[in-house]
Protein backbone atom coordinates (compact mmCIF):
# COMPACT_ATOMS: atom_id res chain seq x y z
CA UNK A 1 0.00 0.00 0.00
CA UNK A 2 1.98 2.88 -1.36
CA UNK A 3 -0.80 4.94 -2.81
CA UNK A 4 -2.39 6.61 0.97
CA UNK A 5 -5.09 8.61 -1.02
CA UNK A 6 -7.78 8.54 1.51
CA UNK A 7 -11.09 7.21 -0.24
CA UNK A 8 -13.75 6.87 2.75
CA UNK A 9 -14.10 9.05 5.72
CA UNK A 10 -16.36 8.64 8.43
CA UNK A 11 -16.63 11.15 10.64
CA UNK A 12 -18.25 10.31 14.47
CA UNK A 13 -21.03 8.30 13.00
CA UNK A 14 -23.91 7.24 15.51
CA UNK A 15 -26.97 5.94 14.43
CA UNK A 16 -30.24 5.51 16.49
CA UNK A 17 -33.34 3.57 15.41
CA UNK A 18 -36.81 5.11 16.06
CA UNK A 19 -39.82 2.89 15.96
CA UNK A 20 -43.35 4.09 14.30
CA UNK A 21 -44.53 5.46 17.87
CA UNK A 22 -41.24 7.08 18.87
CA UNK A 23 -41.00 5.71 22.08
CA UNK A 24 -38.81 3.05 21.84
CA UNK A 25 -35.27 4.25 20.55
CA UNK A 26 -32.71 1.56 20.25
CA UNK A 27 -28.82 2.58 19.86
CA UNK A 28 -27.33 0.88 16.76
CA UNK A 29 -23.95 2.69 16.21
CA UNK A 30 -22.02 5.48 18.57
CA UNK A 31 -19.37 7.42 17.79
CA UNK A 32 -17.90 5.45 14.55
CA UNK A 33 -14.65 7.38 12.87
CA UNK A 34 -13.07 5.43 9.91
CA UNK A 35 -10.93 6.14 6.86
CA UNK A 36 -10.02 3.85 4.44
CA UNK A 37 -7.38 4.71 1.45
CA UNK A 38 -7.36 3.72 -1.57
CA UNK A 39 -6.79 0.03 -2.65
CA UNK A 40 -7.22 -1.25 1.09
CA UNK A 41 -8.87 -4.21 1.80
CA UNK A 42 -10.63 -2.67 5.13
CA UNK A 43 -12.53 -5.91 6.82
CA UNK A 44 -15.31 -5.23 10.14
CA UNK A 45 -15.97 -7.73 12.21
CA UNK A 46 -18.30 -8.42 14.60
CA UNK A 47 -20.48 -10.44 15.92
CA UNK A 48 -24.58 -10.79 15.02
CA UNK A 49 -26.43 -7.64 15.75
CA UNK A 50 -23.37 -5.32 16.31
CA UNK A 51 -24.55 -2.77 14.02
CA UNK A 52 -21.78 -3.72 11.14
CA UNK A 53 -24.28 -3.80 8.31
CA UNK A 54 -25.77 -0.43 9.63
CA UNK A 55 -22.62 1.13 9.53
CA UNK A 56 -21.75 -0.37 5.97
CA UNK A 57 -25.21 0.76 4.55
CA UNK A 58 -24.72 4.24 6.08
CA UNK A 59 -21.71 4.24 4.12
CA UNK A 60 -24.02 2.86 1.26
CA UNK A 61 -26.03 6.23 1.52
CA UNK A 62 -29.05 3.70 2.19
CA UNK A 63 -29.33 4.74 5.65
CA UNK A 64 -29.01 8.27 7.03
CA UNK A 65 -26.76 8.37 9.97
CA UNK A 66 -28.31 10.27 13.43
CA UNK A 67 -25.04 12.37 13.52
CA UNK A 68 -21.99 12.62 11.82
CA UNK A 69 -20.62 12.03 8.09
CA UNK A 70 -19.52 10.11 5.58
CA UNK A 71 -17.05 11.54 2.51
CA UNK A 72 -16.16 10.18 -0.08
CA UNK A 73 -12.83 11.43 -2.41
CA UNK A 74 -13.74 14.54 0.29
CA UNK A 75 -17.66 14.96 -1.17
CA UNK A 76 -20.05 14.12 1.19
CA UNK A 77 -22.09 10.85 0.60
CA UNK A 78 -26.08 12.20 0.72
CA UNK A 79 -27.58 8.74 -0.65
CA UNK A 80 -27.12 5.54 -2.84
CA UNK A 81 -25.37 6.01 -5.73
CA UNK A 82 -22.80 4.38 -8.17
CA UNK A 83 -19.82 5.73 -7.08
CA UNK A 84 -19.88 2.79 -4.94
CA UNK A 85 -21.25 -1.35 -5.61
CA UNK A 86 -22.56 -3.12 -3.15
CA UNK A 87 -23.08 -7.28 -2.37
CA UNK A 88 -25.74 -8.32 -0.54
CA UNK A 89 -26.10 -11.13 1.64
CA UNK A 90 -28.94 -12.06 0.06
CA UNK A 91 -27.64 -12.03 -3.16
CA UNK A 92 -30.51 -9.71 -4.60
CA UNK A 93 -30.11 -10.63 -8.20
CA UNK A 94 -33.18 -9.00 -10.47
CA UNK A 95 -34.95 -12.34 -10.85
CA UNK A 96 -35.97 -11.86 -14.49
CA UNK A 97 -33.01 -10.97 -15.72
CA UNK A 98 -30.05 -13.19 -16.94
CA UNK A 99 -26.55 -13.26 -15.37
CA UNK A 100 -25.45 -11.45 -18.66
CA UNK A 101 -28.54 -8.57 -17.75
CA UNK A 102 -27.84 -8.61 -14.08
CA UNK A 103 -24.34 -7.65 -14.78
CA UNK A 104 -24.80 -5.22 -17.27
CA UNK A 105 -27.47 -3.35 -15.35
CA UNK A 106 -25.05 -0.67 -14.18
CA UNK A 107 -24.19 0.38 -17.33
CA UNK A 108 -27.48 0.45 -19.05
CA UNK A 109 -29.01 2.62 -16.44
CA UNK A 110 -25.70 4.33 -17.10
CA UNK A 111 -26.32 5.26 -20.74
CA UNK A 112 -23.85 3.11 -22.34
CA UNK A 113 -24.87 1.28 -25.64
CA UNK A 114 -25.84 -2.26 -25.85
CA UNK A 115 -22.70 -3.59 -27.70
CA UNK A 116 -20.63 -1.40 -25.36
CA UNK A 117 -21.83 -2.91 -22.00
CA UNK A 118 -22.40 -6.43 -23.45
CA UNK A 119 -18.12 -6.34 -23.74
CA UNK A 120 -17.75 -4.46 -20.53
CA UNK A 121 -20.27 -7.05 -18.73
CA UNK A 122 -18.31 -10.32 -21.05
CA UNK A 123 -15.10 -9.39 -19.45
CA UNK A 124 -16.80 -9.22 -15.48
CA UNK A 125 -18.35 -12.73 -16.01
CA UNK A 126 -15.22 -13.72 -16.94
CA UNK A 127 -12.93 -12.51 -14.05
CA UNK A 128 -15.94 -14.23 -11.72
CA UNK A 129 -15.95 -17.28 -13.84
CA UNK A 130 -19.06 -17.77 -15.09
CA UNK A 131 -18.37 -17.75 -18.64
CA UNK A 132 -20.93 -20.27 -20.77
CA UNK A 133 -23.51 -18.91 -17.80
CA UNK A 134 -24.19 -15.37 -19.18
CA UNK A 135 -28.10 -16.63 -20.54
CA UNK A 136 -28.96 -18.51 -17.21
CA UNK A 137 -31.21 -17.09 -14.79
CA UNK A 138 -30.47 -15.87 -11.22
CA UNK A 139 -33.09 -19.38 -10.59
CA UNK A 140 -31.08 -21.37 -12.16
CA UNK A 141 -27.76 -20.89 -10.58
CA UNK A 142 -26.31 -22.46 -6.98
CA UNK A 143 -25.80 -19.85 -3.92
CA UNK A 144 -21.74 -19.62 -5.01
CA UNK A 145 -22.49 -18.88 -8.33
CA UNK A 146 -25.57 -16.22 -7.44
CA UNK A 147 -22.89 -14.02 -5.26
CA UNK A 148 -20.37 -14.48 -8.19
CA UNK A 149 -23.07 -12.20 -10.26
CA UNK A 150 -23.51 -10.01 -7.47
CA UNK A 151 -19.23 -9.51 -7.27
CA UNK A 152 -20.07 -9.25 -11.08
CA UNK A 153 -22.66 -6.51 -11.32
CA UNK A 154 -21.03 -4.43 -8.80
CA UNK A 155 -17.45 -4.28 -10.71
CA UNK A 156 -18.98 -3.84 -13.67
CA UNK A 157 -20.20 -0.34 -12.78
CA UNK A 158 -16.56 0.72 -12.13
CA UNK A 159 -17.26 1.82 -8.50
CA UNK A 160 -14.98 4.18 -6.86
CA UNK A 161 -15.58 1.86 -3.18
CA UNK A 162 -16.67 -1.90 -3.26
CA UNK A 163 -18.94 -2.43 -0.62
CA UNK A 164 -19.65 -6.68 0.73
CA UNK A 165 -22.65 -7.20 3.55
CA UNK A 166 -21.49 -10.39 4.66
CA UNK A 167 -21.58 -12.21 1.24
CA UNK A 168 -20.77 -15.29 1.90
CA UNK A 169 -22.84 -15.70 4.96
CA UNK A 170 -25.36 -17.66 3.35
CA UNK A 171 -23.08 -20.34 1.71
CA UNK A 172 -21.98 -23.58 3.10
CA UNK A 173 -18.21 -23.98 4.07
CA UNK A 174 -16.78 -25.35 1.46
CA UNK A 175 -18.31 -22.81 -1.03
CA UNK A 176 -17.06 -20.23 1.18
CA UNK A 177 -13.59 -21.10 1.42
CA UNK A 178 -13.85 -21.31 -2.14
CA UNK A 179 -15.57 -17.66 -2.45
CA UNK A 180 -12.51 -16.15 -0.26
CA UNK A 181 -10.22 -17.33 -2.29
CA UNK A 182 -11.89 -15.60 -5.12
CA UNK A 183 -12.21 -12.66 -3.99
CA UNK A 184 -8.95 -12.29 -3.06
CA UNK A 185 -7.71 -13.55 -6.93
CA UNK A 186 -10.41 -10.81 -8.50
CA UNK A 187 -9.41 -8.20 -6.26
CA UNK A 188 -5.72 -8.97 -6.86
CA UNK A 189 -6.41 -8.67 -10.50
CA UNK A 190 -8.36 -5.85 -10.68
CA UNK A 191 -7.83 -3.38 -7.40
CA UNK A 192 -10.59 -1.38 -5.70
CA UNK A 193 -10.94 -0.05 -2.21
CA UNK A 194 -13.16 -3.03 -0.09
CA UNK A 195 -15.06 -2.54 2.67
CA UNK A 196 -16.20 -6.07 3.69
CA UNK A 197 -18.26 -6.73 6.87
CA UNK A 198 -18.18 -10.32 8.11
CA UNK A 199 -18.75 -12.16 11.06
CA UNK A 200 -15.69 -14.40 10.83
CA UNK A 201 -12.20 -13.73 12.15
CA UNK A 202 -10.87 -16.52 9.74
CA UNK A 203 -12.27 -14.81 6.25
CA UNK A 204 -11.76 -11.64 8.12
CA UNK A 205 -7.46 -12.54 8.69
CA UNK A 206 -7.41 -14.38 4.45
CA UNK A 207 -8.37 -11.46 3.28
CA UNK A 208 -8.10 -7.96 4.92
CA UNK A 209 -5.19 -5.67 4.88
CA UNK A 210 -6.62 -4.02 7.95
CA UNK A 211 -9.13 -5.01 10.31
CA UNK A 212 -11.58 -3.22 12.56
CA UNK A 213 -13.42 -5.19 15.42
CA UNK A 214 -16.53 -3.69 16.79
CA UNK A 215 -17.91 -4.86 20.49
CA UNK A 216 -20.35 -7.18 20.32
CA UNK A 217 -23.36 -5.28 22.05
CA UNK A 218 -25.68 -2.43 21.02
CA UNK A 219 -24.58 0.34 20.60
CA UNK A 220 -21.51 -0.87 17.88
CA UNK A 221 -18.18 0.75 19.02
CA UNK A 222 -15.20 0.47 17.41
CA UNK A 223 -12.91 -1.49 19.28
CA UNK A 224 -9.08 -2.35 17.92
CA UNK A 225 -7.78 -2.07 14.55
CA UNK A 226 -5.11 -4.68 13.50
CA UNK A 227 -3.11 -4.14 10.56
CA UNK A 228 -2.50 -7.97 8.41
CA UNK A 229 0.89 -7.80 6.63
CA UNK A 230 0.56 -11.24 5.51
CA UNK A 231 2.24 -11.83 1.96
CA UNK A 232 -0.91 -12.95 -0.64
CA UNK A 233 -2.25 -15.44 -1.34
CA UNK A 234 -2.59 -16.64 2.22
CA UNK A 235 -2.73 -20.11 3.75
CA UNK A 236 -5.32 -21.20 6.66
CA UNK A 237 -2.66 -22.90 8.23
CA UNK A 238 0.41 -21.18 7.79
CA UNK A 239 1.77 -20.28 11.56
CA UNK A 240 1.37 -16.30 11.10
CA UNK A 241 -2.20 -16.32 9.95
CA UNK A 242 -3.21 -18.85 12.71
CA UNK A 243 -1.15 -16.52 15.45
CA UNK A 244 -3.26 -13.72 13.84
CA UNK A 245 -6.84 -15.17 14.14
CA UNK A 246 -5.85 -16.20 17.76
CA UNK A 247 -4.69 -13.04 18.85
CA UNK A 248 -8.18 -11.52 17.46
CA UNK A 249 -9.90 -14.04 18.72
CA UNK A 250 -8.62 -13.75 22.09
CA UNK A 251 -10.17 -10.28 22.31
CA UNK A 252 -12.70 -10.73 20.52
CA UNK A 253 -16.35 -12.34 21.96
CA UNK A 254 -16.74 -14.32 18.21
CA UNK A 255 -15.66 -17.91 19.04
CA UNK A 256 -14.27 -18.52 15.38
CA UNK B 1 -39.79 -40.70 -21.76
CA UNK B 2 -38.25 -41.04 -18.57
CA UNK B 3 -41.03 -43.86 -17.71
CA UNK B 4 -41.22 -45.41 -20.80
CA UNK B 5 -37.50 -45.99 -20.04
CA UNK B 6 -38.04 -47.46 -17.15
CA UNK B 7 -40.91 -50.05 -18.83
CA UNK B 8 -38.67 -51.21 -21.07
CA UNK B 9 -36.02 -52.30 -18.06
CA UNK B 10 -38.58 -53.91 -16.00
CA UNK B 11 -40.62 -56.06 -19.01
CA UNK B 12 -37.09 -57.25 -19.72
CA UNK B 13 -36.39 -58.55 -16.11
CA UNK B 14 -39.26 -59.82 -15.92
CA UNK B 15 -39.15 -61.59 -19.39
CA UNK B 16 -36.11 -63.66 -17.71
CA UNK B 17 -38.76 -65.51 -15.31
CA UNK B 18 -37.90 -63.34 -12.14
CA UNK B 19 -41.05 -63.41 -10.02
CA UNK B 20 -39.64 -60.45 -7.89
CA UNK B 21 -39.30 -58.82 -11.26
CA UNK B 22 -43.13 -59.03 -12.51
CA UNK B 23 -44.37 -57.84 -9.01
CA UNK B 24 -41.91 -54.79 -8.59
CA UNK B 25 -43.15 -54.16 -12.28
CA UNK B 26 -46.70 -54.68 -11.37
CA UNK B 27 -45.78 -52.43 -8.31
CA UNK B 28 -44.40 -49.80 -10.99
CA UNK B 29 -47.25 -49.44 -13.68
CA UNK B 30 -50.15 -49.18 -10.58
CA UNK B 31 -47.96 -46.90 -9.08
CA UNK B 32 -47.62 -44.79 -12.16
CA UNK B 33 -49.14 -41.18 -12.18
CA UNK B 34 -50.61 -41.39 -15.47
CA UNK B 35 -51.90 -44.96 -14.94
CA UNK B 36 -53.62 -43.49 -11.88
CA UNK B 37 -54.76 -40.73 -13.51
CA UNK B 38 -56.61 -42.87 -16.00
CA UNK B 39 -58.10 -44.88 -13.30
CA UNK B 40 -59.43 -41.72 -11.61
CA UNK B 41 -61.21 -40.53 -14.91
CA UNK B 42 -62.54 -44.32 -15.70
CA UNK B 43 -64.07 -44.95 -12.53
CA UNK B 44 -65.52 -41.52 -12.13
CA UNK B 45 -67.49 -42.76 -15.68
CA UNK B 46 -68.41 -46.51 -14.25
CA UNK B 47 -69.57 -44.76 -11.04
CA UNK B 48 -71.54 -42.09 -12.93
CA UNK B 49 -72.92 -44.61 -15.63
CA UNK B 50 -74.44 -47.73 -12.84
CA UNK B 51 -75.94 -44.67 -10.29
CA UNK B 52 -78.00 -43.03 -13.94
CA UNK B 53 -78.85 -46.69 -14.38
CA UNK B 54 -80.25 -47.96 -11.49
CA UNK B 55 -83.70 -48.04 -11.23
CA UNK B 56 -85.37 -44.36 -12.61
CA UNK B 57 -83.07 -42.45 -11.77
CA UNK B 58 -81.85 -42.25 -15.72
CA UNK B 59 -84.78 -39.67 -16.54
CA UNK B 60 -83.00 -37.46 -14.12
CA UNK B 61 -79.43 -38.35 -14.56
CA UNK B 62 -78.41 -39.51 -18.11
CA UNK B 63 -75.14 -41.85 -18.75
CA UNK B 64 -72.19 -40.72 -20.06
CA UNK B 65 -72.99 -42.19 -23.10
CA UNK B 66 -76.11 -39.77 -23.46
CA UNK B 67 -74.15 -36.90 -22.70
CA UNK B 68 -71.80 -37.85 -25.25
CA UNK B 69 -74.67 -38.46 -27.92
CA UNK B 70 -76.40 -35.27 -26.67
CA UNK B 71 -73.04 -33.13 -27.47
CA UNK B 72 -72.89 -34.96 -30.42
CA UNK B 73 -76.66 -33.67 -31.59
CA UNK B 74 -76.25 -30.15 -30.10
CA UNK B 75 -73.04 -29.68 -32.08
CA UNK B 76 -74.68 -30.28 -35.15
CA UNK B 77 -78.44 -28.70 -35.03
CA UNK B 78 -79.02 -25.51 -34.31
CA UNK B 79 -80.94 -24.26 -31.33
CA UNK B 80 -82.33 -20.55 -31.29
CA UNK B 81 -80.23 -20.46 -34.73
CA UNK B 82 -76.91 -21.39 -33.44
CA UNK B 83 -75.08 -24.42 -32.87
CA UNK B 84 -72.50 -25.63 -29.51
CA UNK B 85 -69.91 -23.64 -31.24
CA UNK B 86 -72.06 -20.48 -31.97
CA UNK B 87 -73.28 -20.75 -28.39
CA UNK B 88 -69.93 -21.23 -27.37
CA UNK B 89 -68.44 -17.79 -28.87
CA UNK B 90 -71.42 -15.37 -28.11
CA UNK B 91 -70.00 -16.41 -24.58
CA UNK B 92 -66.34 -15.91 -25.23
CA UNK B 93 -66.82 -12.84 -27.05
CA UNK B 94 -68.99 -10.93 -24.26
CA UNK B 95 -66.26 -12.67 -21.37
CA UNK B 96 -63.38 -11.02 -23.83
CA UNK B 97 -65.17 -7.71 -24.01
CA UNK B 98 -65.75 -7.89 -20.41
CA UNK B 99 -62.24 -8.85 -19.78
CA UNK B 100 -60.91 -6.18 -21.37
CA UNK B 101 -63.17 -3.25 -20.31
CA UNK B 102 -62.62 -4.83 -16.56
CA UNK B 103 -58.48 -5.20 -17.08
CA UNK B 104 -57.64 -2.25 -18.98
CA UNK B 105 -59.65 0.04 -15.87
CA UNK B 106 -58.08 -2.20 -12.66
CA UNK B 107 -54.63 -2.60 -14.00
CA UNK B 108 -53.89 1.25 -14.75
CA UNK B 109 -55.93 1.98 -11.16
CA UNK B 110 -54.20 -0.47 -8.85
CA UNK B 111 -50.56 0.41 -10.57
CA UNK B 112 -51.56 3.68 -10.17
CA UNK B 113 -53.21 3.22 -6.57
CA UNK B 114 -50.06 1.37 -5.99
CA UNK B 115 -47.40 4.16 -6.55
CA UNK B 116 -49.32 7.02 -5.13
CA UNK B 117 -50.20 6.89 -2.13
CA UNK B 118 -52.74 9.85 -1.87
CA UNK B 119 -54.70 8.62 -4.77
CA UNK B 120 -54.56 5.03 -3.35
CA UNK B 121 -56.00 7.14 0.36
CA UNK B 122 -58.69 8.28 -1.56
CA UNK B 123 -59.69 5.51 -4.12
CA UNK B 124 -59.03 2.59 -1.71
CA UNK B 125 -61.91 3.02 0.78
CA UNK B 126 -64.21 2.98 -2.47
CA UNK B 127 -62.99 0.04 -3.26
CA UNK B 128 -63.21 -1.73 -0.31
CA UNK B 129 -66.48 -0.84 0.13
CA UNK B 130 -67.39 -2.57 -3.50
CA UNK B 131 -64.90 -5.50 -3.22
CA UNK B 132 -66.96 -8.08 -1.44
CA UNK B 133 -70.09 -7.05 -3.23
CA UNK B 134 -70.06 -10.49 -5.74
CA UNK B 135 -70.44 -9.03 -9.09
CA UNK B 136 -73.78 -11.04 -10.00
CA UNK B 137 -75.37 -9.01 -7.47
CA UNK B 138 -75.17 -6.12 -9.42
CA UNK B 139 -77.39 -8.02 -12.21
CA UNK B 140 -80.71 -6.51 -11.65
CA UNK B 141 -79.48 -3.28 -11.66
CA UNK B 142 -77.54 -3.56 -15.06
CA UNK B 143 -80.48 -4.97 -16.72
CA UNK B 144 -82.63 -1.76 -15.47
CA UNK B 145 -79.67 0.38 -16.82
CA UNK B 146 -79.14 -1.05 -19.67
CA UNK B 147 -81.70 -3.96 -20.86
CA UNK B 148 -81.17 -7.43 -21.49
CA UNK B 149 -78.85 -6.94 -24.35
CA UNK B 150 -74.94 -7.43 -24.39
CA UNK B 151 -74.05 -4.31 -22.54
CA UNK B 152 -75.76 -5.86 -19.01
CA UNK B 153 -73.94 -8.82 -19.29
CA UNK B 154 -70.68 -7.76 -20.26
CA UNK B 155 -70.79 -4.83 -17.53
CA UNK B 156 -71.54 -7.85 -15.12
CA UNK B 157 -68.19 -9.40 -16.77
CA UNK B 158 -66.24 -6.12 -16.30
CA UNK B 159 -67.04 -5.62 -12.74
CA UNK B 160 -66.33 -9.32 -12.40
CA UNK B 161 -63.00 -9.05 -13.65
CA UNK B 162 -61.99 -5.49 -12.72
CA UNK B 163 -61.90 -6.45 -8.74
CA UNK B 164 -58.98 -9.14 -9.17
CA UNK B 165 -57.21 -7.07 -12.03
CA UNK B 166 -56.76 -4.24 -10.09
CA UNK B 167 -56.49 -6.12 -6.68
CA UNK B 168 -53.15 -8.21 -8.13
CA UNK B 169 -51.30 -5.38 -9.61
CA UNK B 170 -51.50 -3.17 -6.42
CA UNK B 171 -50.51 -6.13 -4.76
CA UNK B 172 -48.00 -6.88 -6.74
CA UNK B 173 -46.39 -3.75 -7.11
CA UNK B 174 -46.52 -3.03 -3.29
CA UNK B 175 -44.54 -6.03 -2.16
CA UNK B 176 -41.60 -6.03 -4.69
CA UNK B 177 -38.84 -7.18 -2.21
CA UNK B 178 -37.50 -3.47 -1.02
CA UNK B 179 -33.86 -5.11 -1.25
CA UNK B 180 -34.05 -5.20 -5.05
CA UNK B 181 -34.74 -0.94 -4.65
CA UNK B 182 -31.35 -0.79 -2.31
CA UNK B 183 -29.82 -2.61 -5.35
CA UNK B 184 -30.57 -0.66 -7.94
CA UNK B 185 -30.32 2.45 -6.42
CA UNK B 186 -26.95 1.27 -5.94
CA UNK B 187 -26.33 1.10 -9.34
CA UNK B 188 -27.16 4.67 -9.99
CA UNK B 189 -30.97 4.28 -11.13
CA UNK B 190 -33.03 7.60 -10.60
CA UNK B 191 -36.94 7.28 -10.01
CA UNK B 192 -37.96 6.67 -13.65
CA UNK B 193 -35.46 3.99 -14.06
CA UNK B 194 -36.64 2.51 -10.70
CA UNK B 195 -39.84 1.94 -11.99
CA UNK B 196 -39.13 0.45 -15.38
CA UNK B 197 -36.18 -2.08 -14.41
CA UNK B 198 -37.61 -3.13 -10.85
CA UNK B 199 -41.00 -1.93 -10.13
CA UNK B 200 -42.70 -3.23 -13.41
CA UNK B 201 -40.77 -6.62 -13.46
CA UNK B 202 -40.94 -7.57 -9.98
CA UNK B 203 -44.58 -6.73 -9.69
CA UNK B 204 -45.70 -8.49 -13.35
CA UNK B 205 -45.89 -12.26 -11.74
CA UNK B 206 -49.19 -10.86 -9.62
CA UNK B 207 -50.66 -9.01 -12.31
CA UNK B 208 -50.30 -11.50 -15.01
CA UNK B 209 -51.96 -13.80 -11.93
CA UNK B 210 -54.44 -11.10 -11.63
CA UNK B 211 -55.61 -11.44 -15.05
CA UNK B 212 -55.86 -14.80 -14.92
CA UNK B 213 -57.92 -14.62 -11.70
CA UNK B 214 -59.81 -12.03 -13.91
CA UNK B 215 -60.53 -14.13 -17.40
CA UNK B 216 -61.57 -17.69 -14.80
CA UNK B 217 -63.91 -15.09 -12.96
CA UNK B 218 -65.20 -13.25 -16.14
CA UNK B 219 -66.06 -16.91 -17.18
CA UNK B 220 -68.14 -17.71 -14.32
CA UNK B 221 -70.01 -13.75 -14.70
CA UNK B 222 -71.09 -14.64 -18.12
CA UNK B 223 -72.72 -18.03 -17.34
CA UNK B 224 -74.25 -15.99 -14.64
CA UNK B 225 -75.75 -13.17 -16.52
CA UNK B 226 -76.95 -15.57 -18.98
CA UNK B 227 -78.78 -17.80 -16.31
CA UNK B 228 -80.97 -14.40 -16.15
CA UNK B 229 -81.73 -13.22 -19.26
CA UNK B 230 -80.24 -14.21 -22.79
CA UNK B 231 -80.86 -15.73 -26.36
CA UNK B 232 -77.34 -17.10 -26.35
CA UNK B 233 -74.25 -18.32 -24.96
CA UNK B 234 -73.47 -21.86 -22.82
CA UNK B 235 -75.77 -20.51 -19.45
CA UNK B 236 -78.54 -20.31 -22.55
CA UNK B 237 -77.91 -23.69 -23.75
CA UNK B 238 -78.36 -24.86 -19.75
CA UNK B 239 -81.16 -22.74 -19.35
CA UNK B 240 -82.80 -24.12 -22.47
CA UNK B 241 -81.99 -27.57 -20.85
CA UNK B 242 -83.73 -27.06 -18.08
CA UNK B 243 -87.14 -25.46 -19.98
CA UNK B 244 -86.96 -28.15 -21.94
CA UNK B 245 -85.87 -30.72 -19.18
CA UNK B 246 -83.09 -32.34 -20.95
CA UNK B 247 -80.70 -33.42 -18.36
CA UNK B 248 -78.18 -34.63 -21.00
CA UNK B 249 -78.33 -31.14 -23.02
CA UNK B 250 -77.57 -29.25 -19.23
CA UNK B 251 -74.96 -31.84 -18.59
CA UNK B 252 -73.05 -31.06 -22.12
CA UNK B 253 -73.56 -27.53 -21.76
CA UNK B 254 -71.78 -28.28 -18.25
CA UNK B 255 -68.82 -29.92 -19.45
CA UNK B 256 -68.39 -27.98 -22.34
CA UNK B 257 -67.57 -24.63 -20.29
CA UNK B 258 -65.42 -26.78 -17.76
CA UNK B 259 -63.24 -27.77 -20.41
CA UNK B 260 -63.06 -24.60 -22.11
CA UNK B 261 -62.46 -23.37 -18.36
CA UNK B 262 -59.63 -25.43 -18.40
CA UNK B 263 -58.44 -24.82 -21.83
CA UNK B 264 -57.99 -20.79 -20.92
CA UNK B 265 -56.40 -21.86 -17.84
CA UNK B 266 -53.62 -24.37 -20.10
CA UNK B 267 -53.53 -21.13 -22.38
CA UNK B 268 -52.54 -18.66 -19.87
CA UNK B 269 -50.10 -20.62 -18.09
CA UNK B 270 -48.10 -21.42 -21.21
CA UNK B 271 -48.29 -17.80 -21.80
CA UNK B 272 -46.78 -17.07 -18.42
CA UNK B 273 -43.81 -19.28 -19.21
CA UNK B 274 -43.22 -17.49 -22.63
CA UNK B 275 -43.34 -13.80 -20.77
CA UNK B 276 -42.11 -14.63 -17.38
CA UNK B 277 -39.34 -17.32 -18.40
CA UNK B 278 -37.68 -16.45 -14.89
CA UNK B 279 -40.50 -17.48 -12.54
CA UNK B 280 -39.46 -20.68 -10.31
CA UNK B 281 -42.12 -23.30 -11.18
CA UNK B 282 -43.44 -25.41 -8.77
CA UNK B 283 -43.14 -28.72 -8.68
CA UNK B 284 -46.64 -30.34 -9.49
Amino acid sequence: MTDQTTKIECQNLSKIFKQRSGKVQIPVLESISLSVVENEFLVIVGPGQCGKTTLLRIIAGLETPTTGKVFLDGKEVTGPGPDRGMVFQKYTLFPWKTVMGNVEMGLKIGGMSKRQRREVASHYINLVGLQGFEKAYPHQLSGGMKQRVGIARAYANNPKVLLLDEPFGQLDAQTRYLMEQETARIWSVEKKTVIFVTNSIEEAVYLADRIVTLEGKLPGRLKSTYVVNLPRPREHIDKEFLEMRHTITKETELLL
Amino acid sequence: MKTTMGHTVSVHAASHGNGKGTAAHIGKVVKNRYVLYFVSIVSLLVIWHFSAVIGESSKYMPTPAMVLTELWRIAHENLAGKNLLGHLWSSMHRVLIGFAIGSLVGVPLGLFMALNRYLNALVKPIFDLFKPMPPISWISLAILWFGIGEESKVFIIAIGAFVPALINSYNGIRLVDPALYDAIRMLGANRWQTMIEVTFPAGFPALFAGLQIALSVAWSCVLAAELVSARSGMGFLIILGMTMSNPAMILSGMVVIAITAYLITVVLSNVEKWVCPWKVELPQ
